[in-house]
């Protein structure tokens, strides 16, 4: 491993925080298949099931949650309550934390994708509800991170003209701007807000260019795994870099979204029954479930080479990034067969939490937690303080902390 | 009616403070102010008050909420004591005067470019008809539905890069970056070659192709580890072979070039055609050639002369020829199709996916026990397969094809290499510069100096940029930019490079109009060009309003019939359908396999409800015939499979003509027909997997008759439906709607809902439950007391109150239009447009017209 030199390196800060800074979360489009998500009992001791079992050597550092959802609508036209909770498509949990703690990192948050080909479906929101892109390409998020030298200059001239071209347009923008009635006015104002928050990037990119970040020995290979069937390679490239991101605190927000097209995945050599899509609407034939888990847990595997990494990455007073990380793996989808929204398949590793093993929620239980709940929880463990998420306004500290 | 608006209400602001009169105080003190008053504040409503400033908007919206709740009697709940028929009506008149006395027409807010606008805008302004926005270009938000209104059009920072990413990826097109050569080199095995569905497997080292089809994804392959990143001439070298070839006939490679970020959905035929290769060897044979890649594609292969097709028709012929050869083959599909034949053949082809499908087929095959009793040409279960396979279920062919990855024919790719440039060429983007450049400037720059040309260009393009003129201080800022970048020394291309990225991020280009009070001419034909058109003014409209014509009524009139829209797949008619619909979730929703509404059916359905609007729009057709109309667009095979109707036959089932879309005559008055029970709106009303009555109730009460009710309280979660079917879908929301707190909005939703229930998640007309909960009881009672057996009825009953539906649709074309939605005074001049429309014929082209020259469409 090779030691970044950091804006606001990892364990750097001035005054020291006790409760965990980084937040990372990853949605899985097609849901978890449950039966091979959940264990079979609760509490700590449990036996893994499949798709949970590339995470056998963390199984101390990780919770399971099952039960949890947003009561939200059904089908995949509302996947995205997963972060948005009870109304999807609206500010999303990410965005909260990006804009609570992420302000000072270079990157308030970056949104990334594995597997998504030409598809659109966005999981994350700002405040206004306006969906954020992903990148979908490693040698862009890469090219974020790590400035080469021979981009150096052309970016240089990228942001200075672009610096330049912002200037004159406030200029002139202020100019029509004088001519409107009120509300018009504050409407503009949108725009002014987004120009400044632009140039601040732009303000914040230039002065790193400065600073000369070196590349890190981290190889890319020479062309992008972009097509849907190349979604595990690209997996695995991007929890490498986000790895990276985290230890030169060039962000404390990273958001991964896993998508689910009719790609054939070879896995271990052999070629699965049908597309990722096929396979989770398996009409609970066996067969169609054993490969479906099989991609699933080639996610699981991934996430368990992020979650060794961060483990490995220690800062001066000795603490792992992972324990200075939340990492939430979940989907808003609880059964892809049935296009069932309920039932979330949950998980949250790392964050400096007591890990519980199993916690099962009932939901038949009229006061049930709700998946807000727990929402509440992660916040309040990143050092925000909310009381509510969306349908939600009690938290789960009692039973994770 | 006009003058009274212009007097009474855009004359600036309104005498601000009014007491409550009281006669109405009593009434709400009575019944309201128990949980709306300070302390409690129900809902977050206060209506202990003494006195309303008016000129609040906050009060207007307030009221207006009260007002609504009367209207629709949601208010008081029913649990408490009613107001007297008198005492509503006092509150509701003083409530109708007061608004409508205080409410001034227009509000727009300063509205961006939408996503599709924007797209639009740039095409045309550039001559770009092929321009799309980059992967990853943030979405509008919907706000009342729709994504071009002034309050969810926001601008983020993300938008703001977004649309600087865009404005120099535009700049690059015409004034490019010098772009360093670099050679390189890829090879590529049979494991780097994508597999998609059932296009390629690979068998014994060697990928292997095996069907024809028009998408990608169900017949090609394509190296996904190579990109190429300069458009040039590359050298070529693909091994393949034959794999069990039955005739002498050679087998054809196809290579074309396919753009890597290309979708899986793609045709084929959209890719540019390389090179064909005769493959006549079942030993490995190497073929090289060179041609043109341009930046950002890959290869893709496809075997043009296969034997196995994805095409239902002609896989149906196929298979009917196998089966009467072999008839264990048959035997073990109607074992693998139809594994537990009871008193019904229940079709489990859904999970006969791929390798898993063929997997199964081939136990079945092995098996000394396998069932041949029905394996005849003449059987039932020969039939009904043959149906499967003919509906094109794609499942099935995919099983099908590894048949021939397993035993051939199949054509075999061993691998390939590719290096290069050899020489850089010009891709398309290159040879079409010059067009471009005059395009944008007008003029050719010939001998003119660089400062000389660059002003001029702007001249002739900023008010084609921001639609609007320009004066000489704002062209004189853009070419100072220009000027100073070329003084530091940077190049004329640069120079030029910058303002085109610079226009592009202005305001004024990016917002429709920055409209004052009254629209301009300007404005005015940019409001129309984006409401009829989804894009900007085109020149008559922009000379017309440059000689300040468009104010006459006659002339807009005529400028509106020029620009509406005549056919189905025109913006306006797609943009606004969809979204006043919903129809645009269609591909979303990906319905369970189970309900076998295969891509087909989807295009069909939303084919439908595009063809019918074009067809009332441009033929003038009255509004009733939205509700209950004589025609319809669907093929036999859809009218067939979904509404379970004949429409006179065309070809046989199945066939080319029995598959093909036409316009059908209807019987008014029946079951089909009109936006009620279109397949396309129950689709998009249920979720894939099964319908649910609350929100198709909720759906017509918003999108047909224009009432739509509260949001629901946050902690009542979805009805999730009973899969075991122990409980109807009646029976369940009879339970959840027991509490009388739910009751005042749900008996409004919920016959509106289940009168809709005949119909599945996809819209096929049904009889019975799903899961054996009994026979679909669909009636129900109407607030005013209308009742209601099934759709029919309500059907009668809209085209009696037709007003209500056109009064709805005027809302929408207008919040569509204007980019708000309609207050309760534009509400009053909207009912009054529709009645008097109503009286002249009650055409929806006339009603169209009428509403653009209301005061509501021509006010900010």
């Amino acid at each position: 491993m090779i030691a970044l030199p950091s804006l606001e390196s990892f364990g750097s800060t001035a005054t020291p925080v006790d409760g965990p800074k980084n937040f990372v979360v990853i949605g899985s489009y097609l849901g978890l298949h449950q039966n091979a998500f959940y264990p079979k009992t609760i509490g700590k001791n449990y036996e893994m099931p499949d798709t949970l079992k590339p995470l056998a050597e963390h199984q101390h550092e990780f919770t399971v949650f099952s039960g949890l959802d947003h009561r939200a609508a059904n089908g995949h036209a509302a996947w995205s309550n997963f972060l948005c909770g009870n109304s999807p498509k609206t500010y999303s949990l990410d965005q909260m934390v990006a804009d609570k703690i992420g302000q000072k990192s270079r990157f308030a948050s970056i949104q990334l994708t594995a597997g998504s080909g030409e598809a659109n479906k966005p999981m994350c929101f700002t405040r206004q509800g306006v969906p954020l892109p992903m990148i979908q390409r490693p040698s862009v998020f890469y090219k974020q991170l790590f400035v080469s030298k021979e981009d150096r200059r052309r970016t240089e001239y990228v942001l200075r003209s672009g610096k330049s071209a912002l200037d004159s347009v406030v200029k002139d923008a202020k100019r029509l701007q004088q001519s409107l009635p009120q509300g018009d006015r504050d409407k503009l104002d949108e725009y002014f807000e987004s120009l400044r928050a632009v140039e601040k990037r732009m303000d914040r990119q230039l002065e790193t260019i400065n600073e000369v970040v070196p590349e890190p020995d981290y190889k890319l290979p020479s062309y992008d795994p972009i097509t849907p069937n190349l979604q595990i390679e690209s997996e695995t490239i991007m929890y490498d870099l986000m790895a990276l991101a985290l230890e030169s605190g060039s962000t404390r927000v990273l958001s991964l979204f896993l998508d689910g097209l009719g790609q054939v995945f070879s896995i271990d050599g052999r070629a699965l029954g049908s597309g990722y899509h096929g396979l989770s609407h398996h009409g609970n034939d066996p067969a169609m479930i054993r490969d479906l888990v099989a991609i699933e847990s080639a996610h699981t595997h991934c996430l368990s080479g992020f979650l060794s990494q961060l483990k490995e990455k220690k800062n001066a007073q000795d603490k792992s990034l992972l324990d200075d990380t939340v990492v939430l793996m979940g989907t808003g989808m609880g059964d892809a067969s049935r296009h069932s929204n309920r039932n979330l398949p949950t998980l949250v590793a790392g964050g400096g939490f007591s890990h519980e093993g199993h916690v099962a929620i009932d939901q038949k239980d009229k006061d049930s937690p709700l998946l807000g709940d727990l929402y509440i929880t992660l916040q309040q463990k990143l050092g925000m303080e909310v009381e509510s998420f969306s349908n939600a306004t009690r938290n789960m500290n009692d039973l994770f902390s | 009616m006009r003058g009274l608006f212009l007097t009474g209400l855009l004359m600036g602001s309104v005498a601000a403070e009014r007491m409550i009169p009281n006669h109405v105080l009593d009434v709400l003190s009575d019944y309201c102010i128990d949980c709306h008053d300070t302390a409690e504040k129900k809902g977050g409503l206060n209506l202990d008050l003494e006195s309303v400033d008016w000129s609040k908007q906050e009060s207007r919206i307030l009221w207006e909420k009260v007002l609504k709740a009367n209207e629709q009697g949601l208010m008081p709940p029913l649990k408490k004591d009613q107001p007297s028929e008198e005492e509503r009506k006092a509150l509701m008149t003083w409530l109708d005067e007061s608004l409508l006395e205080n409410t001034l027409i227009g509000g727009t807010l300063p509205r961006r470019l939408s996503r599709v606008e924007y797209r639009n805008t740039i095409r045309q302004l550039f001559g770009l008809p092929e321009f799309e926005l980059p992967n990853g270009f943030p979405r509008d938000g919907k706000h009342h539905g729709f994504d071009n209104l002034g309050e969810g059009l926001v601008t983020s920072p993300a938008l703001l890069e977004a649309y600087s990413k865009v404005a120099w990826a535009v700049a690059d097109q015409l004034y490019p970056p010098e772009k360093a050569l670099k050679i390189e080199a890829w090879t590529a095995g049979p494991e780097d070659m994508a597999l998609s569905f059932s296009a390629a497997a690979v068998r014994d080292g060697a990928l292997r192709l095996a069907s024809r089809h028009e998408h990608i994804m169900r017949s090609c392959t394509w190296p996904s580890r190579i990109e190429v990143k300069t458009s040039g001439v590359y050298r070529i070298t693909v091994h393949a072979s034959t794999y069990k070839p039955k005739s002498k006939e050679p087998m054809i490679l196809e290579v074309r070039a396919r753009e890597v970020s290309a979708s899986e959905r793609s045709s084929v035929s959209q890719f540019r055609l390389l090179k064909e290769i005769s493959i006549n060897s079942a030993a490995q044979e190497s073929v090289t050639f060179e041609a043109e890649l341009f930046e950002g594609q890959t290869l893709l292969f496809r075997w043009l002369n296969a034997e196995m097709t994805h095409d239902g028709k002609e896989l149906e012929k196929q298979m009917r020829e196998w089966f009467r050869r072999d008839p264990r083959y048959l035997a073990a599909w109607q074992k693998s199709v139809f594994p537990f034949p009871g008193k019904t053949l229940r079709s489990r082809a859904s999970v006969l996916r791929g390798l898993n499908g063929w997997n199964t087929l081939k136990n079945h095959l092995a098996d000394p026990k396998l069932d041949m009793s029905h394996a005849t040409m003449e059987s039932e279960r020969t039939k009904k397969l043959l149906v499967v396979f003919e509906n094109g279920m794609t499942n099935v062919a995919d099983a099908q094809c590894h048949y021939y990855f397993e035993h051939g024919p199949a054509l075999e790719i061993h691998g390939l290499t590719m290096q290069g440039p050899l020489k850089v060429v010009d891709g398309p983007k290159d040879k079409r510069r010059d067009t471009l450049r005059l395009k944008m400037a007008g003029l050719e720059k010939g001998s003119l100096s660089d400062e000389d040309y660059a002003r001029k260009m702007l001249v002739n393009f900023l008010p084609r940029a921001f639609r609007r003129p320009v004066d000489k201080k704002t062209v004189e800022s853009f070419f100072v930019l220009a000027k100073t970048h070329w003084q530091e020394g940077r190049s004329f291309e640069e120079g030029m490079h910058l303002l085109i990225r610079n226009v592009l991020i202005s305001p004024r280009f990016l917002y429709r109009a920055l409209e004052r009070e009254k629209l301009d001419q300007h404005m005015l034909a940019t409001r129309l060009a984006y409401f009829l058109t989804q894009g900007p003014p085109d020149a008559t409209l922009r000379d017309l309003a440059n000689r300040k014509r468009l104010g006459d009524s006659w002339v807009l009139k005529r400028e509106a019939e020029r620009l509406m829209p005549t056919k189905w797949n025109q913006p306006m008619v797609q943009s606004f359908t969809r979204q006043w619909l919903g129809t645009g979730l269609l591909s979303e929703i990906m319905p369970d396999p189970k309900l076998n509404f295969t891509p087909y059916y989807v295009e069909m359905a939303r084919d439908e409800i595009e063809y019918s609007f074009a067809e009332i729009l441009r033929e003038n057709r009255p509004m009733t015939d939205f509700i209950d109309p004589d025609f319809s667009y669907m093929s036999g095979m859809f009218a067939r499979n979904v509404y379970r109707v004949e429409v006179g036959k065309k070809g046989k089932p199945g066939s080319k003509a029995d598959r093909k879309l036409r316009r059908v005559k209807l019987e008014r008055g029946g079951r089909v027909g009109g936006l009620l029970g279109q397949s396309g709106i129950m689709m998009a009303t249920a979720n894939g997997v099964d319908t649910q009555p609350v929100l198709r109730g909720v759906w017509v009460l918003e999108n047909i008759l224009g009432s739509a009710p509260p949001p629901p309280p946050k902690n009542v979660p979805a009805l999730t439906p009973d899969t075991q079917g122990t409980t109807n879908p009646r029976e369940m929301l009879a339970a959840h709607t027991m509490e009388p707190s739910c009751a005042s909005c749900h008996r409004r939703i919920d016959p509106v809902g289940i009168v809709l229930e005949n119909f599945d998640p996809v819209g096929r007309w049904r009889v019975n439950w799903p899961k054996g909960a009994g026979i679909i009881n669909a009636s129900g009672t109407l607030p005013d007391g209308t009742s209601l057996e099934n759709v029919v009825d309500l059907k009668r009953w809209l085209v009696e109150n037709v007003n209500q539906f056109s009064e709805c649709v005027s809302a929408k074309l207008m919040t569509y239009a204007t980019g708000r939605v309609p207050n309760h005074t534009e509400m009053k001049e909207i009912k009054e447009i529709v009645k008097a429309n109503h009286a002249k014929g009650n055409g929806f082209r006339d009603l169209v017209l009428a509403l653009i020259e209301s005061e509501t469409f021509r006010t900010k």
